[in-house]
């Protein structure tokens, strides 16, 4: 049998590094000037944030309410049961807003505004 | 337990085979260049892309043995098919330009070495023998006179665009973007709604001058730095001016036409840099709506045709105020 | 599968749903999903030392199910489904290499795999792999949340352990 302590040290590693990377993820400054909302894995919006601007999606599965304001992007309304994704506030860093009954996921673009193609 | 684990299971399983994001993509070497194609829908067009793009290749082809247009220049058979069809085209926009394009270089193409690249300055009493085979005019009746030569190289990739993109249509595909080897083609507009984000490069380095917006457009250029070589400190680059015999010295850097007949992009990208900022303006101007054009000036100034205005963007080095618009009521 | 056991079973599985229902009404600690203490698994650890792993196993099924309908959010069933089962199997594992006083030690690795699974679960279903960024904060929050249903589960054993058995 593993003494006690040692699945303390372990636990507390585990902890530590996750501590670590959530800090990371969550704190690591992240802006773009596009969002793009995905609904079960497909691109089906992809929204300027310098034009301010309410609109509804339809998933599909129920409807989410998107306000864009001042370059950011959050949900405003949502007829999910949890409305997480209204509690979630505004996106920042790099962890998406998720609705997870209405599969639903706003993320900045990954792409900076890098072209599609290049020509010459 | 273990049935209820394994329904678990098979649920999970089940809510995960929801459909993929439908985006295909593949690569393929021709032309001697790299091209890409990417379409949303059906995967199966880009083995037909392909094979369509290989095909014309084939048949288009000035230095492969067995094609069309080597036949043709080693007089052993008439042009059809393809071959004719993007030789006319090519006759259209040569006439179109004043024989800034002309299919009938080649045998100046070949003394420089550019399809070899063996790269050599002929003299210039070479030079001068070989102009006087020069001549898309000369080019009547479809036979060749003695000793000339013709090259569609300067209109085959917008060609094959067009024909690739016709192919998507028939097959019902939206939205797809390709890049036959800087040549771009951009059907329909990205999934989400938006246009296409097509990035122009920039003569003078590595990066890009800026970008424009499109919709079911080509966006073709050509400049002097695609290729060249050196000697003796000058640069000689690969577009030669049909009436001097030697590289296109017109003060651009580069021309890049957006329009949506590639074919017509793809030449007139070639005749403008051979032209120069003035004629290719006038050119334009009298065209009439069907294509717009992007100049860099070998001073690093930027010129853009009127309906290029909201969709083309600086970036990089250039800043806005580099930008100026060639409106068509103005001289 | 005698009546004494089965009632033994369902008093505890009551008692699980219990907990689950007035955990829903607490506020929620953070806006991030999936992040909870999951309190009503200090029935689910104090059951798979005493009882075993198949009435263990019933009872977070039934309470996996039936809790998903009482708060109205059938669709959740299947993230915590996918957390359910790997929680479980997880326990399975452990309880073999765990002495009677480090029953929290599965817990803490329960609650982490439980988020892997749940992670998983919301990666396939909305076919969108960069969600995993979010695994080390649930993961934080599970080795918390698992300490604390684990050491309670740990006093239940040791005060009920005998009634329970």
């Amino acid at each position: 049998m593993v003494k006690t302590k040692t699945w303390i040290i372990i636990i507390s590693a585990i902890f530590l590094l996750s501590l670590v990377f959530s800090l990371l993820i969550f704190l690591r400054p992240r802006r773009a000037g596009t969002a793009e909302i995905y609904v079960d894995g497909e691109l089906i919006r992809t929204v300027d944030l310098d034009n301010d601007e309410t609109f509804t999606v339809d998933t599909g599965r129920g409807v989410n309410t998107v306000l864009v304001s001042a370059g950011r992007i959050r949900v405003i309304d949502a007829d999910c049961p949890d409305r997480v994704c209204v509690k979630s506030g505004w996106l920042t860093g790099s962890a998406p807003i998720v609705c997870l009954p209405h599969r639903l996921v706003i993320s900045f673009s990954s792409d900076t505004g890098g072209p599609d193609a290049v020509a010459g | 337990m273990r049935r209820v684990a394994a329904l678990f299971c098979a649920l999970l399983c089940l809510a995960s085979c929801s459909p993929a994001p439908k985006k295909h993509s593949s690569t393929l070497f021709a032309m001697d260049t790299v091209m890409e194609l990417q379409v949303y829908g059906d995967e199966s067009v880009l083995a037909s892309s392909a094979e369509l793009i290989k095909e014309l290749e084939s048949e288009l082809s000035a230095t492969d043995e067995h094609s069309a247009v080597y036949a043709f220049n080693h007089r052993s058979a008439g042009l059809s098919g393809p071959a004719l069809d993007v030789l006319s085209r090519a006759m259209d926009i040569s006439r179109l330009t004043g024989g800034a394009l002309d299919v009938t270089v080649y045998p100046l193409v070949l003394a420089w070495g550019f399809t070899t690249g063996q790269y050599r300055v002929p003299d210039k009493t070479e030079i001068a023998g070989l102009l006087e085979k020069v001549g898309y005019e000369k080019l009547t009746g479809l036979t060749l006179p003695e000793g000339a030569m013709i090259d569609l190289g300067a209109v085959a990739k917008g060609y094959a665009s067009d024909k690739v993109v016709e192919l998507w249509r028939e097959k019902g595909v939206t939205s797809g973007l390709m890049s036959l080897g800087g040549n771009v083609y951009a059907l329909g507009v990205k999934p989400g709604g938006d246009k296409w984000t097509v990035g122009v490069r920039d003569p003078f380095s590595d990066g890009l001058l800026g970008s424009v917006e499109v919709e079911n457009a080509a966006v073709v250029t050509s400049g002097g730095y695609e290729r060249y070589f050196e000697e003796n400190g000058v640069t000689y680059h690969h577009i030669i001016d049909p009436k001097t015999g030697y590289p296109a010295n017109s003060g651009l850097a580069s021309v890049t036409i957006v329009g949506p007949d590639g074919t017509l992009c793809d030449g007139l990208s070639t005749a403008f840099f051979v032209m120069g900022l003035d004629a290719a303006a006038e050119t334009w101007k009298s065209y009439g709506p069907g294509f717009e054009a992007i100049f860099v000036t070998d001073d690093r100034e930027i010129y853009i045709t009127e309906g290029l205005e909201s969709s083309f963007s600086v970036m990089g080095s250039y800043d806005k105020s580099d930008v100026r618009v060639i409106r068509r009521g103005q001289n | 599968m005698n009546v004494r056991r089965l009632a033994k079973d369902a008093v505890l599985t009551a008692v699980a749903l219990g907990i689950y229902v007035v955990e829903l009404q607490l506020p929620a600690l953070t806006p991030i999903p999936g992040v909870k203490p999951g309190l009503a698994n200090i029935v689910t650890v104090a059951a798979m030392f005493t009882l075993g792993p198949a009435d263990a196993g019933g009872i977070l099924a039934c309470r996996l199910i039936l809790g998903s309908l009482f708060a109205g959010n059938v669709a959740a069933l299947l993230y915590s489904a996918a957390g359910g089962v790997l929680a479980y199997a997880t326990m399975l594992i452990f309880r073999r290499v765990l002495t009677k006083s480090q029953i929290w030690v599965a817990s803490v690795f329960a609650a982490m795999a439980h988020n892997v699974g749940q992670i998983a679960a919301a990666m396939a279903l909305t076919s969108t792999p960069s969600i995993v960024v979010y695994l080390p904060v649930l993961l934080v929050s599970g080795v918390a949340a698992g300490l604390l249903t684990g050491l309670a589960a740990q006093y239940t054993v040791k005060r009920l352990g005998k009634h329970l058995k």
